[in-house]
Order: C-alpha cells, then sequence, then structure tokens
C-alpha cells in the first residue's frame, strides 16, 4: 500500500470519530495495540526532540525498504506515532522524502496536530526524513 | 469581596465555547485573561492617538507620551515605590532579569556568590548562569523540603561575605510556595551587604505588594499574568541602586548626549529603556492595573486564598492524584499534579476535551522536577474570574480522564 493510501486509510477511521476525546481514544487503543518496544531502545539517539512527552522512533533497513518501531511514555503521544510510524514503514527512503503529504491537513487532530513548527508531530515526520535522506545519500 | 459571575461579564474570552463546553480557564500562571477595559484602552491608544513617545512636537505623540508617562505613577502607586522614576519598562519578568544579571553582576570579583532557590523560574536561573561563566561567579541553591517550602536553616548556612545577589521567586508557579519576603531581606541584611531581588511573576499578580514595607532591592514584574497584555514587564529597584547601575541596552532614548566616541545617558528610568519602547502595552498595562486597583488588591487577595483552600480540599480526595503543593497555611493558587502511571499530557490533552485548560510540562522548572523525579506535571492556577466551580468541573474532569486514559 503506498503512502497516500495509508494515509487515506487512517483519514477514513478518524472520520469516524466526530468529536476529538474519540479520536484520543482511537489513539489510545493503537498505542495499547502496538508491538512491544524494547526497552533498551529507549536511548537518547532514537528519542525525537521537540515533543511534550518522550517519543522514540527506531528505524530500520530491510531489502531497501525502511520500517519503524516507536514508542512514548505518553499513551496519545504513542498512538499518534504508531500511526505515523505505519504509514511509513514498509515504503522506499525516496518514496518517503517525495511524499509531500500535510498530516496536518489531512487528519483532524485537534491541538495534538496543530501546524505549529514546535508540534510533536512535525518533529516526529522531520526525523523520519532524516532516516530517509540518511539512507537515500 | 469579588463576585466571579459578575466579574466574567468583564472578560470577552469567557463567551467562547471549547469543545462544545464552557470555557474552564485554569492556566493564569501561564497568562492571565484580558479584562475589556485593558482591551479597548489600546484599541483606544491606535485608533485616536497614536504617535511616538517622547519624540513628536504635535498633539498625538505629547498625549501618547503622557498616557505613557502616567503609568508609571499608576505602578508606582500599585506597589508604593519611592518614586515613579523607579519604575523600568521591560517586555517582561525574562528581560527583567536579565537586564538585572547583566548589569550588577559586570561590576562584581571572580568568587561573588550568587543565591537562587532550587524552585526557580528558568527565567530565574538562566541569566544568572550565563553572566556567573562570564565573570566567574558562583551560584549556590536552597534547599527546598519536603513539604515545598525554602528550608530556611539551608538558607541561612548560604549566606557569608561573598554572598552579592539573592534572587527568590516571590510566589512559586508550581507549588504555590509563598516565601516570607520580609524575613528573607532580614536575615540578608544581618549577615551580608548582598542585593535582594524578589521574582514577582506570580506575587503581583495575585497578593498587595508594598516593596518600602518589604525592604527588598529589586522585582521583576510580568505584564501579562496581572490582566495586561504581552510583551511588557516592570522592574522596580530602589532610586540609588538604579542610579548606580549601568544600562545594558545602548540606542535611542536613553541618552543624555552622543558624540563618536562616546555618550552620556538620561536619568532614570529612561537611561534603561533604549528604543520605541512598547508604549501601547504600557498603557494596556496601565488599565490592568487600574481594575485591579478597583477591585483592591485586598480582596484579590481573600480570593485566591479563599479558592486556594476550596481546590486543595477538592483535588487532595482524587485517587493516584499526587499534588506538588506546599503545605504551608498561605499559599497561591497554583497546583501542580501528576497521577502515577498517567503522562502529564495525556491528562492535559483529556481536560482541554472538556473545555479546561491546564499546563502541561515542567512549566520552566525542569531541574525541580528532576529532582523530584517527575518528567512532567499538569499545574492548574486559579485567578480572580475562576470560581469553586471551575475547581469542581477539573476535579470531575481529572478523575473522568483518569479513567479514560487507564
Amino acid at each position: 500500500m503506498s503512502i497516500q493510501e495509508k494515509v487515506e486509510g487512517y483519514k477514513k477511521t478518524l472520520a469516524l470519530f466526530p468529536n476529538p476525546q474519540e479520536k484520543y481514544q482511537y489513539l489510545i487503543e493503537q498505542a495499547k495495540k502496538s508491538e512491544d518496544f524494547p526497552t533498551e531502545l529507549r536511548i537518547d539517539e532514537f528519542k525525537v526532540n521537540g515533543c511534550q512527552s518522550q517519543v522514540w522512533l527506531v528505524p530500520e533497513e530491510k531489502d531497501n525498504k525502511l520500517y519503524f518501531k516507536s514508542d512514548s511514555d505518553a499513551l496519545i503521544a504513542k498512538g499518534l506515532v504508531t500511526l505515523i510510524a505505519s504509514i511509513y514503514s514498509d515504503e522506499a527512503p525516496k518514496d518517503i522524502l517525495n511524499s509531500e503529504i500535510d498530516l496536518m491537513e489531512e487528519f483532524e487532530l485537534g491541538v495534538i496536530l496543530s501546524p505549529a513548527r514546535r508540534n510533536g508531530a512535525f518533529s516526529m515526520l522531520k526525523t523520519i526524513k532524516e532516516f530517509s535522506q540518511k539512507l537515500a545519500d | 469581596m469579588i463576585k466571579v459571575s459578575d466579574l466574567k461579564k468583564d472578560f470577552p474570552i469567557f463567551d467562547r465555547e471549547i469543545n462544545g463546553k464552557r470555557l474552564t480557564y485554569l492556566d493564569s500562571g501561564a497568562t492571565s485573561q484580558k479584562p475589556e477595559l485593558v482591551i479597548n484602552e489600546m484599541s483606544n491608544v491606535y485608533s485616536n492617538i497614536n504617535a511616538n513617545v517622547h519624540r513628536g512636537t504635535y498633539v498625538l505623540s505629547s498625549e501618547t507620551t503622557a498616557k505613557y508617562e502616567d503609568v508609571r505613577n499608576k505602578l508606582k502607586e500599585f506597589i508604593n515605590a519611592y518614586s515613579s522614576d523607579e519604575i523600568i519598562f521591560t517586555k517582561g519578568c525574562t528581560e527583567g532579569f536579565n537586564f538585572l544579571a547583566n548589569s550588577i553582576c559586570k561590576d562584581l570579583n571572580p568568587g561573588d556568590e550568587i543565591i537562587l532557590s532550587e524552585i526557580e523560574h528558568h527565567a530565574n536561573i538562566i541569566p544568572w548562569q550565563m553572566v556567573a561563566e562570564k565573570y566567574n561567579l558562583k551560584i549556590k541553591y536552597i534547599n527546598i523540603t519536603e513539604s515545598f517550602n525554602l528550608d530556611i536553616d539551608h538558607f541561612e548556612s548560604l549566606l557569608n561575605s561573598n554572598t552579592k545577589v539573592v534572587s527568590i521567586v516571590g510566589e512559586s508557579n508550581m507549588s504555590g510556595m509563598l516565601p516570607d519576603i520580609k524575613k528573607l531581606n532580614s536575615l540578608i541584611r544581618e549577615k551580608t551587604n548582598a542585593i535582594y531581588i524578589v521574582d514577582g511573576a506570580q506575587l503581583v499578580p495575585h497578593r498587595k505588594i508594598d516593596v518600602q514595607d518589604l525592604g527588598i532591592d529589586f522585582i521583576c514584574v510580568s505584564g501579562h499574568k496581572m490582566l495586561g497584555p504581552t510583551g511588557i514587564g516592570v522592574v522596580w529597584g530602589r532610586k540609588e541602586l538604579l542610579e548606580k547601575l549601568d544600562p545594558v541596552y545602548g540606542g535611542g532614548d536613553m541618552i543624555e548626549e552622543v558624540f563618536y566616541e562616546t555618550a552620556t545617558w538620561a536619568p532614570i528610568p529612561h537611561k534603561f529603556e533604549a528604543g520605541t519602547p512598547p508604549y501601547v502595552e504600557a498603557i494596556g498595562l496601565g488599565a490592568a492595573v487600574d481594575y485591579l486597583t478597583k477591585l483592591d488588591m485586598k480582596n484579590v487577595e481573600k480570593h485566591s486564598d479563599e479558592l486556594r483552600l476550596y481546590a486543595k480540599n477538592k483535588l487532595e480526595n482524587i485517587d493516584r492524584l499526587n499534588i506538588v503543593h506546599t503545605n504551608s497555611n498561605l499559599a497561591g493558587c497554583t497546583f501542580a499534579m501528576s497521577v502515577e502511571g498517567v503522562h502529564a499530557t495525556d491528562v492535559s490533552l483529556m481536560l482541554d476535551t472538556f473545555g479546561v485548560a491546564v499546563r502541561a510540562g515542567h512549566h520552566c522548572v525542569q531541574p525541580f522536577h528532576r529532582k523530584l523525579n517527575l518528567d512532567a506535571t499538569f499545574r492548574a492556577t486559579g485567578y480572580i474570574y475562576n470560581d469553586e466551580e471551575d475547581f469542581d468541573i477539573l476535579s470531575n474532569t481529572i478523575e473522568e480522564s483518569i479513567k479514560l486514559l487507564t
């Protein structure tokens, strides 16, 4: 599935929840369902700067594609990073770099996706693109 | 007596709904809401009299200048300064501390000591760290006790002939702690010749302050936390000390005479106010002072004390809630909180869905959070427009949020 298709899928699901509280509950469910994250990977090297809570993103390369493991000490942020990691996992670095999707626009997620540069989601995307750039170089 | 239901009508923002709910604003520790009086006064300046201050020889400029300078008189009365020349306008408390740190410390000797406390806001830590590194000064921190008060014995033990500056919060933005300023002042005078600075960011909006009675040397004040606009604050200082200090910023408006090689400074307060000042913001702050004066700061204080006791009682009854709040009888209406196993950001995001605005993070008090082994807390602060109902809603929605998050 392409990045665009995955975004469309999440967009449809999130649209089912009309108010922010239900959207947060959906993210909390995603966090709880997410794959276990090895605590030894909770290190500075993988920490995403600029989030209000602690967020970790660990890239893995397999057959020229990137995969991301993710974690956070806060539930809602963990839900969000789980979703973002799944969108950009199983993708080629060049496809990630070429994708210009504005998640802030696409997902109406209230204050956690407000279009602020110091926003956590902005930092998560920046980290993913930096990993992709390193691999593409 | 403050009647919140009537007073709220003066604040247009309370007409707003958040997520379909009434706005429960409990983040005045970060910034206060503004009464119509302040908003209208600033709009009046721009609409009717706007011109740069101190420069023009025409009606508009002289009207703006008169209004701007009159704010110093209002503030002089408000904190009982000796003279309106002692009121220095700054961008806010942060600029106030940067100005004081740079101006005071350049005349100190290597090894001289600055005393702060463990629970200071970053604005009262970083400027001192920066100058301490530059001039080889030592910073010492007063311990905070387990009940979130200043350890006075420890403070006494830190005072010596090398102590040159003591800068301590007047009301903690985390634990609500209200140090006994007069007592600290007399200890400082007894044992040192140090300058005593009070961080008034949270104190001045909430309590009647009399700088002459307190006996302190300087106080930094934030305008936007006391109903005024952002971008304006005040440093009050004793005239004889201000006259000795050199300015930190150079530019227009702060000079007497300028030559190609050198310049002489204008008298206080203007020597510290380089460039076009934020005069509209200052006039807005003047309107905020009028509003608070009319309300009477004794009433503001009483309201804060009653609300704090009510809130404390409510919050202490919530299961799993850990509250960072002083055990003193007298404190600010500020509660930093955490829930075991639940992140503060999650709680505050959930509270927002109920229309409840609180702050999450370290509230610019990171070292003390680290000392308590807390990554973050969420914080509720009450002000004149908050009442019991706000804290009822807060405690119910905290309980609701904990359920949703576990």
